[in-house]
């Protein structure tokens, strides 16, 4: 188990480089100057040395590489060209942000799922329940999830008014965490917060309810009514061993729905990371893309290893060699 | 054998001791099946798996239910616990000391399922489930009707292992850690849980290796002659019944072909199937004797969307005339023995002519 670990890290430290060193290429290739943003106009040759040197821009594309790798070990993603300091001073506060939809609306989102996916996966074969589920999660997945943001926006806030349209609302003179804890911040983060469950929400209803019609059928849950249990309890272990698939699809799965939640955010002008990194790319803002997109591709990495230890947890049969 | 569980242990908690009391005290069961017909609706129409079959088992003793597969044996038990597929068309009674199990609710049947019928599967591979330790399994049996704690519940299952001769520590283990001969007998200590009246095993050695087989044959026997419940054996082969049960009920093609006590069924078969299907069961040779050729019957169970008219059997059987093509035949009583055959009178005739290789093959060759 250990050293199973160890060598899934291992390979997790492998897949990361790999990544880094693509976004290096990658961002050297793009057509765009990143000077001509940067500096301007009429700035005398000397100053601009000066400044791509500051940048880490000069010398061969090899030293540049070796001093990206050699920055990145020690966690230094250099400055924002924009907002000219240090990356992670500006993406700290927004990973925060970012967490508060991401985490209770992906939880959310699969509890339901796997709860409502149980329920429709249970009920009567063609009946009411089954036909109703499996068509409201399916119309629901197929809809763009701007879509399902500005329709919430436009119903709730708009005509309704019952949640603001947009941003975080202000701290005012709180800092740290105490401004989260506001029902002004609690308010702001709902609507958002809906968007992301029912956009996460259909696919894993879907994949449970396949799980728990393929499992119904299976003799050990008729050995199990046969015993004599409360029907709840029958459900309970189709929906036990429903889940071992959602979880292999759920981690992986979390890791590309980050992507999904960089619209959400941009909707409802959440600050957050994903919306960060849109703006980012769009003004060549390099080492702070590459500070996110670093960022995603650890919570990838990390989110495929978390999915074969849970894995584990739940079915038995699995060893780790 | 070693069947320490319902003498009163003392030594171990209370609580055990009066749970063991309590389940040592329910009564083997009576069981009489009367008329029932099991029906699957499927899309080109109904299935029409079971028909009309009634028979007894009296308290304590055992009925073997016999027939090749696709006779609706399994049907019939699953009709009896209520594990039928939704949709399915049930008549008939199942009456379980007087009362009727049939037709009621999954909610009703809590009360009788395991408590009073207890189920051996047909195939114990998978019919565990994968995710839970048995020992676990075993206890949410115990503890979804009794209410005990968990510790003797747990208590309970290590003494239903030591009866089905299995190690206490195995029962924390998962069913992939055990063989198919272990499963069975893990499956079995299951049934016996909550020592129900009435044991129902569903070919409980089909899918194990010859030797398992008879182990666990002896394993039911040693049980059934200990607790005395009364059972049903579902099984194909007929050396397993001529060994374990009292009676025996042949079916086939949904219907009940020969049924009675199981000396007189398999010494003197009354109709033609139960002839063929001793034939085509192995004996041990008999030093000096010519050895018994193996004669199976030619052709196959006939398609339930479409039963013939008249018995089902005509297809197959070397007797048949022109009124078995017609008529279905009715079960017809002789002495404690009842046949559905239109020539029950020729029975000896048929009999001396059916252990003749020759009477079967050349139905083989006429089909």
């Amino acid at each position: 188990m250990r050293a199973y670990i160890l060598r899934r890290l291992a390979q997790s430290v492998l897949v990361v480089w790999a990544v880094t060193t693509i976004m290096f290429f990658m961002f050297r290739v793009m057509p765009a100057d990143p000077t001509a943003m940067l500096l301007e106009r009429g700035l005398s040759e000397q100053a601009r040395e000066k400044l791509l040197q500051e940048w880490g821009l000069t010398g061969t594309l090899w030293d540049q590489y070796i001093a990206y790798l050699a920055n990145i070990l020690q966690g230094d993603f250099g400055n924002s060209f924009l907002y000219r300091k240090p990356v992670w001073d500006v993406l700290t506060p927004l990973i925060i942000n970012t967490l508060w939809i991401a985490v209770p609306g992906l939880l959310l989102g699969a509890a339901l799922g796997a709860v409502l996916g149980t329920a429709v996966g249970w009920a009567r074969r063609g009946g009411k329940l089954e036909r109703m589920g499996i068509f409201l999660a399916t119309v629901i997945r197929g809809v763009p999830n701007f879509v399902i943001g500005i329709a919430l926006l436009t119903i709730f806030s708009s005509t309704l008014g019952w949640f603001p349209e947009f941003g975080m609302g202000d701290p005012g003179d709180r800092t740290g965490f105490a401004r989260y804890f506001t029902l002004e911040f609690l308010h702001h983060l709902a609507l958002p917060l809906i968007a992301v469950i029912i956009y996460f929400m259909p696919e894993n209803l879907l994949l449970m309810r396949s799980g728990v019609v393929e499992n119904r059928t299976e003799d050990y849950i008729e050995l199990v009514r046969a015993k004599g249990v409360p029907q709840s309890r029958v459900a309970w272990h189709a929906a036990r061993n429903s889940m071992l698939p959602l979880i292999t699809w759920l981690f992986p799965a979390l890791a590309e729905t980050i992507a999904g939640i960089v619209v959400i955010e941009i909707v409802f002008s959440w600050p957050g990371v994903g919306r960060e990194l849109v703006f980012a790319v769009s003004r060549q803002d390099y080492p702070l893309a590459q500070a996110a997109f670093f960022l995603l591709a650890v919570m990838i990495v990390l989110a495929n290893l978390a999915a074969d230890l849970v894995y584990g947890k739940l079915d038995p049969r699995v060893v780790y060699k | 054998m070693n069947f320490t569980t319902f003498e009163k242990p003392g030594r171990k908690s209370t609580e055990l001791a009066k749970l063991n009391d309590r389940l040592a005290a329910k009564p083997a069961a009576h069981l009489q099946v009367q008329n029932l017909s099991v029906g699957y609706s499927i899309a080109r129409g109904i299935f029409q798996a079971v028909d009309d079959v009634s028979f007894e088992v009296k308290p304590g003793t055992n009925l073997g239910l016999v027939g090749e597969s696709g006779c609706g044996k399994s049907t019939v038990i699953k009709a009896i616990m209520g594990l039928q597929p939704d949709g399915t068309r049930i008549s008939g009674l199942a009456l379980l000391n007087g009362e009727n199990i049939l037709g009621l609710s999954d909610r009703e049947l809590q009360a009788i399922r395991w408590v009073k019928v207890a189920l051996i599967t047909q195939s114990a591979m998978n019919s565990l489930d994968p995710v839970y330790s048995i020992g676990d399994q075993i206890v949410e049996a115990i503890r979804s009707h009794e209410n005990v704690s968990n510790a003797t519940a747990w208590a309970r299952a290590e003494e239903l292992f030591a009866l089905v001769g299995m190690p206490a520590a195995r029962l924390y283990e998962f069913p992939h850690q055990f063989s198919g001969g272990m499963r069975q007998r893990a499956v079995i200590a299951m049934a016996l849980a909550l020592n129900a009246g009435m044991l129902l095993a569903d070919e409980p050695t089909t899918a194990l290796d010859p030797i398992m087989q008879s182990q666990i044959m002896q394993r039911i026997r040693g049980i059934h002659e200990h607790m005395r419940r009364s059972m049903i054996l579902v099984t194909h082969d007929i050396a397993v019944v001529a060994e374990t049960c009292e009676n025996t009920v042949v079916m086939y093609a949904g219907k009940v072909a020969e049924k009675g006590p199981t000396e007189d069924v398999l010494e003197r078969p009354l109709h033609p199937y139960t002839m063929g299907l001793k034939n085509a069961f192995p004996r041990l040779p008999v030093r000096g004797e010519p050895r018994q050729p193996l004669i199976s019957i030619p052709g196959v169970v006939p398609n339930l969307f479409h039963p013939p008219k008249g018995c089902r059997f005509a297809g197959r059987c070397p007797f048949a005339t022109e009124r078995c093509h017609n008529d279905p035949p009715a079960l017809v009583s002789e002495g404690m023995q009842a046949a559905a055959c239109h020539y029950i009178d020729r029975a000896s005739e048929f009999r001396e002519a059916a252990s003749r290789p020759e009477t079967w093959r050349r139905m083989g060759s006429a089909a």
